[in-house]
């Protein structure tokens, strides 16, 4: 068994770590994780940020949260190899085996469309499970609540009719 | 601009370390934290994650599946305390909200989208970075195809997707529906949603590479 924490732990850590970033003394600001996305991309296809209305419009998101991600990315791998001991290179998880298929082509696929349309769905929301989700509702926002039921019954009929649910 | 096309000139590479020094640069001058910090909150909430093991596969598409419910209850007790949390942070003076506009199509078209990506990739944009930086190379190959999405939503943001997200209809909060109520408001939300998270039957869908309860 991998060493974890139990989830009710991992909210109230995580509950505590979205008010120090809302609090003045912190951050003053909620935490989101989709903005880097489409900031990294102008980066990394060198679009120039004076041409293209929206990378001008979210430069000063795109860069707190792209640093945010460089600390994310390097919890994540620390965590990874001296706690959880979960780093490993894989490339197909082990219930897309069982409820998908085992064509690690098949799941590279997937993976490279689902992300391409994650980012997309993102952006037309102006947020996902943390600028949205968390950040959004525990503000009582009524755009996260629309945004989290329409997530909800998307990804639930997704998860029925994409997957072989029955148990093998 | 001079310096701009001098930039450009030398290559992709130069102006990808140039700008990501420019990130740093307009984080540094933004007022919502140091660097230091911006970067310590990155690492909590990657720590965070991966010693709660919400990142990997089985637990969002196993949840889209029904067989997973530790990420609705670990989010709806973040919501919760945090819903109570911040409301007296805010009166005090600690805080302030950053409401989010209803651009109602966004929400709904964007909604649609996201939650089918979600429950096939099996990572959100949050954890996603997670299961790249423990290996995941199939993760890898779907943020890349992220960075994809991010450019053609750039490229055609003017063209096509504004006009699709449609207009605001405004920051409201649930407080503005029972306006001198909202105290109340904010607790009965909080403990209601706390109460949800602890409700939720607990099952999860296992791995065995990692091992089972």
């Amino acid at each position: 068994m991998t060493n974890r924490l139990p989830w009710w732990v991992g909210g109230i850590l995580m509950s505590g770590l979205l008010l120090l970033a809302f609090s003045i003394y912190g951050a003053n600001r909620p935490i989101g994780a989709s903005t880097y996305v489409p900031y990294f991309a102008g980066i990394i296809f060198d679009l120039d940020p004076e041409k293209y209305v929206y990378l001008k419009e979210i430069e000063p998101h795109g860069a707190w949260e792209g640093v945010m991600l460089l600390g994310a990315l390097f919890g994540g791998f620390v965590t990874s190899v001296f706690i959880t001991k979960s780093f490993r290179f894989s490339l197909i998880p082990t219930a897309w085996k069982r409820h998908k298929n085992g064509s690690v082509v098949s799941r590279l696929i997937w993976s490279f469309i689902a992300g391409f349309f994650m980012i997309i769905g993102a952006r037309l929301a102006g947020g996902c499970t943390s600028g949205h989700f968390m950040s959004g509702m525990s503000q009582l926002a009524i755009s996260s609540m629309v945004f989290g039921t329409v997530v909800m019954i998307s990804l639930l009929v997704t998860g029925r009719f994409f997957y072989n649910t029955k148990d093998k | 601009m001079a310096n701009i096309a001098f930039v450009a000139q030398e290559g992709n590479t130069t102006t990808i370390i140039d700008r990501t020094f420019g990130m740093f640069d307009t984080v540094i001058n933004q007022p919502h934290g140091s660097l230091a910090l911006v970067f310590l909150i990155g690492v909590i909430f990657g720590g965070i994650i991966q010693y709660t093991r919400v990142d990997k596969f089985e637990k969002i598409a196993g949840f889209a599946m029904l067989k997973d419910t530790i990420v609705p209850k670990m989010l709806f007790l973040a919501v919760g305390l945090t819903s109570i949390g911040l409301y007296f942070m805010i009166k005090s003076g600690g805080a302030h909200y950053h409401i989010k506009p209803i651009i109602l199509q966004g929400l709904i078209i964007g909604g649609v989208i996201f939650g089918a990506s979600m429950a096939i990739l099996g990572k959100c944009p949050g954890t996603g970075p997670i299961s790249v930086a423990e290996g995941r190379i199939d993760v890898l190959v779907g943020a890349i195809g992220g960075l994809f999405g991010g450019l053609v939503f750039t490229l055609y943001y003017e063209d096509f997707f504004k006009p699709l997200m449609g207009e605001s209809l405004g920051k409201l909060t649930l407080l503005d529906f029972f306006e001198g109520h909202e105290e109340l408001t904010v607790l009965i939300f909080g403990i209601v949603v706390t109460i949800i998270s602890i409700l939720i039957p607990t099952v999860e869908l296992c791995d065995e590479k990692e091992g089972c309860e």
